[in-house]
């Protein structure tokens, strides 16, 4: 019996997990983006095309590896014209993320009509790889594909590397201070140009598994906000690399209840459980905002974008 | 300032104009061009379809009545510095509490009920503004995030009402509510489908004009946006002016769902808004937040949105090309807006 409730407890953290790898993966793109003092409201629309070209690929190619590699590149591509406008003509950031959001939704609304509602193939999750364990373990690993587990490596690598390395350290002044990166010889330009590319890689990757590897399908607009969502957890996650795992697995865990909660028969609008996510999110946007001004823990260079009308 | 310096200001405040819509043109062709379609055709075409007949000209007037008053409820946050994406929710949630008075009270005659309908539309999107407003104002939370994640909840709060509890039986599982009684229509201007909130958003751009230019609170405004320290220091508050202007700004959200439902859908049901907010803070900023000068763009984007229904019609391009032009209008104004003020510095 016990094992059973373990299994059940098993299979609910899973589910969060696999819901909450997209996110995770864009909110850990936008938090190195924004450790660099550049915000890309356009992680939305670069999700969009991750996914829109993630799927196409993946269905024509038969292989949902080249899908999230397809989606991954597509992000960076559309990220490029961010770091074009924000970097080469000094346009102003929201506006600029706001309009690289309109032209991906625009792009993968227009290129994504013959794809619409088709199927593929996800990744083969990890118990197929495993043949012998115990049934805890079990419930886990045949929900999950191996996007999950190198999402969370990926968050740790990037905590270990902006902390503990020189060039962590590098990103880390430049978002503090361009001025001072300046005077230490570094070249702001060109450390915010990589970030933001690879923030799109990032955003594009957690597209490309939200439609290759996790609904299995293209919807217009799949990502309904997640991208947004994504850039508002990133205060949450105080611009913590290691922080955006707990904070994107709330979000998955939240996502997981509403659909669960839906599916169990239970007497309330879908439309309202729906919502729930996002009234979450607003949530504790607004509990750690508090904190985040008390702290300081906002890279110095963005607070002058925030202040900025 | 030396007089040409001065008239080479003004030259050049004349010419930006002109290169980005000349540069979008050529952008846009492009973008026609790779997507098999000739552009100069296509282009004059779209001209056409926005304001070739009488038709062609109330389509795009219908459409210029919801992203007039979307840009307004984004323009009055934005006189104070705040960045509020969140008419297309202020204009669900308007769209709502005006539906809950013409389904509450079917039978009254439309005298009561009109005015009621379209007061409780802009009381609920005066609502929806104020919580952001309200964060904004008095815990710092950004006010550009809260409004886009409140934008998704407004839409779902429509799905939850018109699939659930207000779903009408008449309408064969088709998710919308009843049809609004004669009383609850609001008339059309000259037997088109060009309505009343074309006259509101008209209304409202003039008076915000007049009051943002001339009044004392629209020199509050202005100087809390320039520093809040020095607003402070003369007596004013930036908390209470940012809940002031998004729950004023809301409200013009909310009356814009309401005409929609009102005039156009004649019903409440989903799909009510085809991106009209993000659309009217397009329009917002492409105009620099002037009222009278939001009128224009409206009704020039709200051109490029019509031509873009006919020439899917027609053309069998896809709707979804006039997304991706808007999407390429702002990019080309943000660089070549961008560009041109990196030139003027340069010049010193």
């Amino acid at each position: 019996m016990a094992d059973l409730d373990g299994a059940m407890l098993g299979a609910w953290c899973a589910a969060a997990l696999r819901s909450a790898t997209p996110l995770l993966l864009a909110m850990l793109g936008e938090t190195l983006t924004q450790r660099t003092g550049v915000i890309n409201l356009g992680v939305e629309g670069e999700m969009l095309m991750g996914a829109c070209v993630g799927f196409a690929a993946a269905a024509t190619t038969g292989d949902p590896a080249w899908g999230l590699a397809a989606g991954a590149l597509a992000g960076l591509a559309l990220s490029s014209l961010h770091a074009g406008l924000v970097l080469g003509a000094r346009a102003n950031q929201i506006g600029s993320g706001l309009a690289v959001w309109i032209i991906g939704l625009g792009l993968t609304s227009y290129y994504g009509r013959p794809f619409v509602g088709g199927r593929v193939e996800s990744l083969r999750p990890l118990g197929a790889h495993a043949a012998d364990v115990p049934p805890v373990l079990r419930a886990v690993l045949d929900q999950i594909t191996p996007t999950a587990p190198l999402a969370l490596l990926l968050a740790c690598l990037a905590g270990v590397w902006l902390y503990r390395t020189r060039t962590g350290l590098m990103w880390r002044t430049v978002g503090e201070s361009a001025e001072v990166a300046r005077a230490l010889g570094l070249r702001p330009a060109r450390i915010r140009l990589q970030a933001i590319l690879l923030g799109g890689l990032l955003a594009g990757l957690g597209g490309a598994v939200l439609s290759v590897d996790y609904t299995q399908t293209w919807a217009q607009d799949i990502t309904k906000g997640k991208g947004l969502v994504a850039v508002g957890l990133v205060i949450v996650a105080r611009w913590n690399p290691f922080l955006v795992i707990p904070t994107a697995l709330l979000f998955g865990a939240s996502e997981t209840a509403a659909l669960r909660l839906q599916a169990s028969g239970i007497a309330m609008s879908p439309s309202l459980l729906a919502a729930m996510p996002y009234l979450l999110a607003l949530l504790v946007i607004v509990l750690s905002q508090a904190r985040a001004r008390r702290t300081g823990a906002m890279p110095a260079d963005l607070t002058a974008i925030f202040r900025t009308g | 300032m030396p007089r040409e310096r001065r008239a080479r200001a003004l030259a050049s405040a004349a010419l930006a104009p002109l290169v980005m819509a000349g540069v979008f043109l050529l952008v846009a062709g492009g973008f026609f061009l790779s997507i098999g379609k000739p552009p100069l055709r296509t282009l004059t075409d779209m001209v056409l379809f926005a304001v070739g007949d009488a038709y062609s000209l109330s389509e795009t007037l219908v459409k210029t009545a919801p992203i007039l008053l979307c840009a307004l409820a984004t323009l009055l946050p934005a006189r104070l510095g705040l960045v509020s994406v969140g008419a297309d929710g202020q204009l669900f949630v308007g769209a709502i509490f005006g539906t809950a008075v013409v389904l509450a009270w079917p039978a009254a005659p439309a005298v009561i009920l009109l005015p009621a309908m379209l007061l409780a539309g802009i009381a609920g999107g005066a609502m929806f503004g104020l919580v952001p407003g309200i964060l904004r104002g008095r815990l710092d939370v950004n006010e550009t995030i809260t409004t886009l994640l409140l934008n998704y909840v407004g839409a779902l709060l429509v799905n939850a009402l018109v699939y659930g509890p207000w779903k009408d039986p008449g309408n064969l599982g088709w998710p919308a509510t009843a049809a609004f009684p004669p009383a609850a229509t609001l008339p059309g201007l000259l037997g088109t489908r060009v309505h009343a909130g074309l006259l509101f958003g008209l209304v409202a751009a003039v008076v915000l004009a007049a009051v943002l230019g001339r009044s004392r609170w629209g020199t509050e405004l202005a100087v809390l946006r320039g520093n809040q320290k020095v607003g402070r220091m003369i007596g004013l508050s930036f908390p209470r002016q940012a809940m002031l202007v998004m729950t004023l700004g809301g409200g013009l959200g909310g009356l814009a769902g309401i005409c929609e439902v009102a005039a156009i859908q004649g019903r409440l049901q989903p799909g009510l808004s085809v991106g009209y907010g993000l659309t009217g803070f397009l329009v917002a900023w492409l105009s620099g937040h002037r009222p009278l000068l939001t009128i224009v763009v409206a009704f020039l984007i709200g051109g490029l949105i019509a031509a873009g229904d006919s020439l899917q019609l027609y053309a069998k391009v896809p709707a979804a090309s006039a997304t991706i032009l808007q999407g390429l209008l702002f990019a080309t104004t943000l660089a070549v807006g961008g560009i041109a003020g990196r030139l003027r510095r340069a010049d010193g």
